[in-house]
């Protein structure tokens, strides 16, 4: 279970003005938003990459903001982060990449066939041929490759939570699709609670079991994908209706 | 009246003035605290990761290569030109005045205790100090930090201790190669220059040739091979702003690793000379 609460963060103006939110065991909440409403910056904050001024984050009731470096690396290792940019190691192939996402432990307890095994799964499941890229440095993949390829070092250690900033930006409609069904598969098949950060609606509609809604810091709506179909709310309808967006776009070009 | 308002409008400028220049000193000094402390943390935790056998062998061997081999042609271009640009000017001042093997003397100690060591360092400062925060600041900005830690791994024992061990042992190597490869360019050019045959300029050399000296050029070796790597990843690690960030942290690392080797430069002779 992850627990926001009443988290604030300002770097040179407000971020995040007094968040509370949770994510219980096994579930898939969406943060949908505009863009630089603190989405990323809350999901940082899970795994103690961004650290609030005020309040607390806690992971299967164990506090972020104050655990000792051991506490906070149990954390990480139990979390798998899909960064917006991919953010692989220039330096190391494809290979080397994935197996990154192995603990130590891990990998001192598997022969080295196991772990190519695991990397080669891991690629498989987002949709990339092992034997064509295994060996790729991340300079000769594309922006949609990269992507996929950091998904799979953040599934291969089989994490407990899955934090994914904007994991199908960027994505061809097709690998986004494939991308959203690897999510709602993994999250059936593992029982991970995650935590997807994105701009597509209707995606995170389809992949989530609550959606909520950040716009300035604040949280403007929690609920249920049907809940945020029927809402009311001008920024949900805005988030919600390509209509409803496009007006609320006048009124900001306006103003 | 009008005398009163001048005043009064001169000492609100004077106060403006020196409000400014406080400012300005309290915001350098919590600049240079927030570095010192940095730098102090780092410095720590490498070491804590050192003496855990938190860092891989083959790391170390890496950043020695890179360090050491990659950077060896451009050390020994610079020995011979300061050995052989010493001995020319030396040759130059001393013809008919100074006994001429005294400039085997002035060589071994100039290339030895000063030009061995400093020009190094100044090397390694733009070959290798650049490429470190460069390469970390490009990590830093590309999230590739992050993901370490996202991955349960602290950065400190994969891309710092590394650095900072390899630089340590590098560094004393390559001043060792260079002092040895700058005499011997110098007594070339002296015999080249001023007619100066090799056994006389290894006379002079011999003459006031102290043990002690190549102690000393190897233990700023050390020192400088300590203080180039810290810096550069401190300010690899500090950096922000995208591709604009990563051009002036880097600059800003450079400048800082110049000063750092000259000041400490500047301290060795009243601490080890005397």
């Amino acid at each position: 279970m992850i627990e926001y609460l009443d988290v604030y963060k300002a770097f040179d103006a407000p971020v995040l003005s007094g968040v509370t939110l949770s994510v219980p065991e096994g579930e898939t909440l969406s943060i949908l938003g505009p863009s630089g409403t603190g989405k990323s910056v809350l999901l940082k904050t899970t795994i103690g990459l961004v650290v609030p001024d005020r309040g607390d984050v806690r992971v299967n009731g164990r506090s972020v903001v104050s655990a000792s470096r051991g506490t906070l690396l149990e954390i990480r290792r139990m979390a798998g982060y899909v960064f917006q940019n991919a953010a692989l190691f220039d330096s190391m192939n494809v290979y080397e990449n994935v197996r990154m996402g192995l603990q130590d432990e891990e990998q001192r307890s598997l022969s080295q066939r196991e772990i190519l095994e695991r990397v080669c799964g891991a690629l498989e499941d987002v949709n990339l041929d092992p034997g064509a890229v295994l060996r790729k440095v991340p300079s000769e993949l594309s922006g949609g490759m990269r992507k996929r390829v950091g998904l799979a070092r953040a599934i291969v250690g089989r994490p407990d939570i899955l934090l994914y900033d904007e994991p199908d930006t960027g994505l061809d409609p097709v690998n986004a699709a494939a991308v959203e069904m690897l999510i709602t598969e993994v999250a059936a098949k593992t029982h991970v609670t995650s935590v997807v950060v994105t701009h597509h609606v209707e995606a995170a509609l389809q992949i989530s079991d609550r959606v909520a809604l950040l716009d300035r810091g604040r949280l403007q709506f929690v609920g249920t994908p049907e809940e945020f179909r029927r809402s009311e709310d001008p920024l949900v309808r805005a988030f919600g209706d390509r209509e409803a967006a496009m007006a609320a776009a006048t009124r900001l070009m306006e103003d | 009246m009008s005398a009163k308002v001048s005043y009064l409008r001169a000492m609100a400028i004077a106060l403006h003035v020196l409000r400014g220049f406080f400012r300005g000193v309290a915001r350098a000094s919590v600049g240079v605290a927030r570095h010192a402390g940095g730098l102090a943390i780092l410095v720590w935790n490498s070491a804590s990761a050192l003496v855990r056998g938190q860092v891989a062998f083959a790391d170390v061997v890496g950043q020695m290569f890179a360090m050491g081999i990659q950077s060896l042609p451009l050390v020994m271009v610079t020995a011979v030109l300061s050995g052989v640009v010493t001995s020319q000017q030396g040759g130059y001042q001393f013809t008919g005045s100074i006994p001429l093997y005294v400039l085997g003397s002035v060589v071994a100690s100039s290339v030895v205790l000063e030009l061995g060591p400093v020009l190094t360092a100044i090397v390694i400062v733009g070959r290798v100090g650049a490429r470190i925060t460069a390469e970390l600041g490009t990590m830093q900005v590309s999230e590739q930090i992050d993901a370490l830690y996202s991955l349960g791994r602290d950065p400190v024992p994969v891309l710092a201790a590394p650095r900072i061990l390899a630089g340590m042992v590098v560094l004393p190597a390559l001043v060792a190669i260079a002092n040895g490869i700058g005499v011997f360019a110098g007594m070339i050019a002296a015999r080249v220059s001023v007619g100066l045959g090799s056994e006389s300029f290894l006379y002079g050399a011999r003459m006031f040739w102290h043990s002690w000296d190549m102690f000393y050029s190897l233990m700023k070796a050390l020192v400088f091979g300590f203080i180039i790597p810290v810096i550069s990843v401190h300010m690899g690690l500090r950096t922000r702003g995208g591709a604009e960030g990563v051009g002036r942290f880097t600059t800003s690392s450079v400048v800082f690793m110049i000063i750092a080797v000259l000041v400490l430069d500047a301290m060795f002779p009243p601490l080890f000379l005397n």
